[in-house]
Formats: structure tokens, C-alpha cells, sequence
């Protein structure tokens, strides 16, 4: 999977500490992203939005001149972009006042390079996820904005929640997704006594994605726990 | 309050003793008044011997001497009065002047009522005439018209009782008023005083009978309530301080992790300094999770962690955390291996979903912690009987008997007033104690089957 087109996002980052502020941006630079914009206080911040027009921000909770709560609300009024905490109140409440606002997501300092690049490129991927509808596989490609699996020039289509399963594994490419991530991904909440629906779904998808459905391995099992899915190029 | 009903039993009881002895103590006084002034039979008596003494003589009637001696001795007088022709037949010879010399059959009936010339007359009857005794004047007090309705003396005994018991009765409600009342004042005071081991406010009103024990009250609970807010107050800059300090740490930690992690991926060092870096990194890793389980261990230990419970399906909560370590594990040192019966989907449990994610992971990276070298960690969750327990183990190199038991009972360096020099040991097991108390649960620490450390949490299930 190409994560290049995700490089070209515009992020801001803000946080009153500047040597953060440049480790930070050396962490992103390192990984490839090309267009960051850094600001000290929530003023410098607001006037950098507004000129750089950003595609996600990074923002710290305490600022000198207010804090990111507020930042965000300012920050949704110009644009429609996901924003994600980076603080050290480790709190719960400051959690859910993130995540209440709508906050993407919330990083507690001190975090390693690999935890916020992994953060940010899914939160990236999960925003802007129409601009890479291809997703290639081992023996054949999703396309997710048809809906589609191509494989050796045949298309099959896939059902809606084989659509949502293949998107919350997508999300999580490379990772293990819990049965109950999947099941609440494709039934909703309070997703009770889905499990063996789970399965039978997971062995159709198999058997559209798979060259040997009972040998599968880009869809593999992690046995009592959850699933996985091996990308390509990833 | 259980003390009020004795109180009334024992005042009812007090009461009813007084009143036996009062009557008691009545009827004995009357009995002894009764037989010091016991006189009006006497009188009575008297009179009919002086009539029975009455002799026939020659010159008339005359009283026999030794009678006469004896009335002559009580200044008493004495007439003899004919029965039918109603003249005096004899008189002692002290008849005072006044005394009338005549009588009429009203005179004779006034008499024997009454008085005469307010000397107390007695009569007695004699063989042909009527005796009366005189005594001197304010020697005895006669009742004039001792007459009663018949009903009422064949009634006596039922009207003395009724009488009786109504004046019990009234004492007994006038007793039991007065009590009420002074109940009434204590009642307030003895749920004042029931209140205060609580540590609950305490206003009484300092009114009434006992208003200084209510003032006294009122006072003991204002100290001990100014007691608790500055305990409250102490734990709470404790809490803070410490919730401070690790912010602070936060930043700079953050800048030394991230550094470093960039250093660690760089192609460019070699790899003695890649081996540098990684211990830099891994014991960055460590302040980083001390400075988390330092901060919460104290809310939890000062009640400042507000707990947000809800219906958590426990499986699906312990699997999540699993699966976050396998995919953060990215050397694969800690296989885990997933245990629980593939039949339990579902075990619900009130709980605070961010506690309990975080108790299991503090067990996971304790298995770590303490094996260096790798292990595998088996965690599984099953229900028995009312409980869901979650238990992690692994096949590492475990604790022996007395460590285990030292982990179990040794208060941590927190919760110690002594210097604790010995009493090092981490605070991921202390925070996962203190998340399994705050849900009503239980840590049992202990070896688990697979050869390693084990822990068990047991959370009631809904």
C-alpha cells in the first residue's frame, strides 16, 4: 500500500514548547511529510490556519494564550479537518473533553515516533481515504470506492458488510482488529452474539480475496482474539 | 436509637415502684394517725357505760362513783335524761351553767348529731332514760349529717378503685408527658452523637433543656468536619503534586523518547550506539510508565480518580488490550497466548473501562518487566459463579513463596509511614489492587500453571 499521496497533507503543528515543536516536525520530515507548519499560541496558530489552510492538526492542550480546546473550536469554524491532541495532562477528563469536541484523537506525551507517525497516518487514511481506493493485496486489489475486489481482471463485488469488515481491517492494516472492533464496525453497538455471523461473513470475504480460502494469508486469523490483514507494499 | 425504648421501660418502671411505695408509705402513716386519735368508739362507749351505770337509789338515779370519778377526771359532764317525760332525772355535779336544764325531743336529737352549747355530746341508753356526755368544748369534731346514699357505700369499693386507677392513670400520662418532652430533647442529641463516628455534619438546635450537650455537639462535629477538609485538602495537594510533576515531566521525557526513537530507526549509527539508544529508549519507556502509575496510584490512593462506570463486556475489553500489545510488540519477544473458553463472548461487568484496560496492561507489562529475555503471557477471562476473572500469566521466571507474600502484604512506600527502604517494589501491581478494590473486586497475586508469575482479577459480574 502507497501512503505517498498521504505525505502531501498539510499539517499544523502548535505547542508552546519550541524544541518539541522541532522534534516533532523532524519526526514527520523523516517519514516524508513535505508541508508543516508550526505555531507557538493559539493567535500565531489561528493566523497559520487561515493562510496554510492545514489538512490535520497536532495540538497541544496548554498554551500560553488559552488552550486547544478552544483552538479546536476555532479551528473547525475555517475548516473541516481532523485535529489531534498531543499533551501532557494525562487525565481522563481531558480525554473526554478532547473526544467530546470531536477530537480525532489524543496522544499523551511522552509518546514514540513510531506511536504519533502510526496516529497520524491513520487518522490520514481513515479522513482522506477516497483519494487511495486501491488497495493491493497478495492475489488481488480492493477497490473500495466501487466496491469491488479485482482480481485477474474479474471483478466481484463485495455486500455491504463485507465492505465495512474489509474497511475496519483496511484501517488497521498490518494489525490484529478484536472480533468485537469488527463485529461493532459492522452491526453497531452493543454487538452481542455476532461472532459466529463474524466468521461466515470473514469466510466469503475469503473466499473473494484469497487464492486458497482455507489457507488464507491475507486475511488471517489470530486465533480467540481477532483478525488481520496483510497488505501490500506495506 | 435503640436506646429510647429501654429509657421509657426503665422510667415507666421507676414510676410504677414509686407508686407502690407511696402507697405503701400512705397506708401506714394513716394506720398510725388512725390508732393514735382512734377515739370517737371510745366516746360512743363511754356514754352507754356511764347509761348502764345509772343506778336506782333512794333520793332518784345516781351514777355509780368509780364512773363518776372518771368522767369528774376527763372534765367530762353527764345528764340523765327521763325517756318519757324528758326532765333531767340526774347531772354530774361539773354541768357547766349554761347547759340547758330542759330538752326537747329536738334538743335530744340535735344533741346526739351534734353539740350543745358546743360542748361534743355522746349519748348512751339507759334503762328508763337517755345518758349524754359532755365533753369539753374542741376536744372532738363531729359530722352532722353522716348520712350517704346507699348506692354509694354498696358501690364503695368499685368507686374507690376506679378513683384509684384514674389517679394512676393521670400520674401515669403526666410521668409519661414530662418524659416525652425530655425524650423529645434528647432524641435530636443521641442522633447528633450517632452522627459524628460517620463524619457526617451536625447542626443540632441549641434550644431546650440540653441545649450546652447540643452546643457541645455542634462544636465536636464543626472540629472534626475542619478535621476532614484539611485531611482532604493535604491528599488533594499531595494528588496534585504529584499530578503535577509528572506534567512537567511529560514534555522533556517526550523529547528525550522522541529523539531517541528517531536515533534507534536512523541507518546511519552503528550498532553498539543502535544498542545505546535502545536501552536509552527502553528505560525512557520505563519513567514514562512510572510517571503514569505514579500519578494515578495516588488519585486512586486519595479517592481523586473519579470512576466512570458502565456495562463493560469484560472479554471483548480484555481482548482489545491483548491485541494492542501483539500489535505494539513489533520484536515479538512476548508471544501472548489468548486462553479463555471460546464459548464466553459475553461476561458483564460495571467497570470503568479506561481502569480496567489499564490494570491488565500493568499486569501484561509487569510479565514483561520482569522478563527480560521474552516469555509468553497467557491471559484469559472465565466466570465462576458470580465472578469474571481475569487472569494473566506467564512462563517467566515467576517469584518465589516469600516474594509472593511480601507482594501480598507489605504496604507499598505510598501508603507507609515507616521508612521503606525494602519496600520498593512497583506500583503496577499496587494500581491493579487498587482498580480491583474500586470495583468491588479482588487481585489475588500468586504462580499461575504456567510455570511463571500469575495474577488473578476478580470483578463481580451484573
Amino acid at each position: 500500500m502507497s501512503l505517498e499521496y498521504l505525505k502531501k497533507k498539510r499539517i499544523l503543528l502548535v505547542d508552546d514548547e519550541p524544541e518539541l515543536l522541532k522534534m516533532v516536525r523532524s519526526i514527520l520530515e523523516e517519514e516524508g511529510y513535505r508541508q508543516i507548519e508550526t505555531a507557538q499560541c493559539v493567535k500565531e496558530a489561528a493566523e497559520k490556519a487561515e493562510s496554510f489552510s492545514p489538512e490535520l492538526a497536532v495540538l497541544d492542550v496548554m498554551l500560553p494564550d488559552g488552550d486547544g480546546f478552544e483552538l479546536m473550536e476555532k479551528l473547525r469554524k475555517m475548516g473541516d479537518y481532523p485535529v489531534l491532541f498531543l499533551t501532557a495532562r494525562g487525565e481522563d477528563e481531558d480525554k473526554f473533553t478532547g473526544f467530546g469536541l470531536g477530537a480525532d484523537d489524543y496522544i499523551v506525551k511522552p509518546f514514540l515516533p513510531q506511536e504519533l507517525l502510526f496516529r497520524i497516518a491513520a487518522i490520514l487514511r481513515r479522513t482522506y481515504k477516497e483519494e487511495e481506493p486501491q488497495v493491493r493485496l497478495k492475489c488481488c486489489t480492493i477497490d473500495f470506492s466501487r466496491a469491488e475486489v479485482e482480481r485477474g481482471g474479474e471483478r466481484i463485488p463485495l455486500t455491504a458488510k463485507e465492505y465495512e469488515l474489509l474497511n475496519a481491517l483496511y484501517r488497521n492494516a498490518g494489525r490484529i482488529v478484536t472480533i468485537d472492533a469488527l463485529c461493532e464496525a459492522a452491526w453497531g453497538d452493543n454487538p452481542y452474539g455476532y461472532e459466529n455471523s463474524l466468521m461466515a461473513h470473514i469466510r466469503r470475504i475469503r473466499e473473494k480475496i484469497e487464492e486458497n480460502p482455507s489457507r488464507p494469508v491475507s486475511l488471517v486469523t489470530v486465533k480467540g482474539l481477532g483478525y488481520k490483514l496483510n497488505v501490500e507494499g506495506k | 436509637m435503640k436506646s429510647i425504648p429501654k429509657l421509657i421501660r426503665r422510667f415507666v418502671g421507676i414510676l410504677v415502684v414509686s407508686l407502690f411505695l407511696f402507697t405503701a408509705l400512705n397506708i401506714v402513716l394513716l394506720a398510725f394517725q388512725a390508732t393514735r386519735y382512734s377515739t370517737s368508739g371510745g366516746t360512743w362507749s363511754a356514754a352507754q357505760k356511764a347509761a348502764d351505770g345509772m343506778i336506782m337509789g333512794g333520793d332518784g338515779y345516781i351514777l355509780s362513783p368509780d364512773i363518776q370519778e372518771e368522767l369528774q377526771e376527763k372534765n367530762i359532764w353527764a345528764l340523765y335524761i327521763d325517756n318519757t317525760s324528758l326532765e333531767i332525772l340526774w347531772h354530774s355535779a361539773n354541768l357547766p351553767a349554761e347547759i340547758p336544764l330542759e330538752y326537747t325531743a329536738s334538743d335530744i336529737a340535735n344533741l346526739t348529731r351534734g353539740y350543745v352549747q358546743d360542748y361534743p355530746t355522746f349519748t348512751g341508753t339507759g334503762k328508763d332514760g337517755l345518758m349524754v356526755l359532755g365533753y369539753p368544748r374542741e376536744s372532738y369534731w363531729k359530722h352532722m349529717y353522716p348520712s350517704w346514699d346507699f348506692q354509694m357505700i354498696a358501690n364503695a369499693p368499685r368507686i374507690i378503685l376506679i378513683t384509684l386507677g384514674a389517679n394512676l392513670l393521670l400520674v401515669l400520662l403526666i410521668y409519661i408527658g414530662a418524659n416525652m418532652g425530655l425524650l423529645r430533647s434528647v432524641g435530636p442529641i443521641v442522633e447528633g452523637i450517632q452522627k459524628l463516628p460517620l463524619e457526617e455534619h451536625v447542626v443540632l438546635k441549641e434550644k431546650g433543656l440540653l441545649s450546652e450537650l447540643a452546643k457541645n455537639i455542634n462544636r465536636t462535629s464543626e472540629i472534626l468536619q475542619s478535621q476532614k477538609y484539611q485531611i482532604l485538602k493535604k491528599d488533594a495537594a499531595r494528588a496534585n503534586w504529584i499530578a503535577g510533576v509528572s506534567h512537567d515531566i511529560r514534555t522533556p521525557l517526550s523529547m528525550v523518547m522522541g529523539y531517541a526513537g528517531q536515533l534507534e530507526q536512523s541507518p546511519n549509527i552503528t550498532e553498539t550506539d543502535r544498542r545505546k539508544v535502545s536501552v536509552i529508549l527502553s528505560q525512557s519507556r520505563r519513567m514514562k510508565n512510572l510517571i503514569n502509575d505514579l500519578n494515578l496510584a495516588s488519585k486512586l490512593e486519595y479517592n481523586m480518580q473519579p470512576l466512570c462506570v458502565k456495562p463493560e463486556n469484560i472479554v471483548a475489553l480484555v481482548r482489545q488490550v491483548a491485541v494492542d500489545f501483539i500489535n505494539n510488540d513489533i520484536e515479538g519477544k512476548y508471544p501472548v497466548e489468548w486462553e479463555t473458553d471460546e464459548n464466553l463472548a459475553v461476561c458483564m461487568v460495571q467497570a470503568d473501562r479506561e481502569l480496567i484496560k489499564r490494570a491488565v496492561s500493568n499486569l501484561i507489562q509487569n510479565s514483561m518487566n520482569h522478563n527480560e529475555n521474552g516469555c509468553t503471557i497467557y491471559i484469559s477471562v472465565k466466570k465462576e459463579g458470580a465472578d469474571c476473572i481475569i487472569s494473566v500469566e506467564d512462563n517467566g521466571a515467576g517469584a518465589a513463596p516469600e516474594q509472593l507474600e511480601k507482594l501480598e502484604k507489605a504496604p507499598h512506600y505510598m501508603m507507609c509511614d515507616t521508612n521503606a527502604g525494602e519496600q520498593r517494589h512497583g506500583l503496577g501491581l499496587l494500581i491493579v489492587k487498587q482498580i480491583a478494590d474500586s470495583h468491588g473486586g479482588k487481585a489475588k497475586i500468586g504462580s499461575g500453571q504456567h510455570g511463571g508469575f500469575g495474577v488473578e482479577i476478580s470483578l463481580p459480574c451484573i
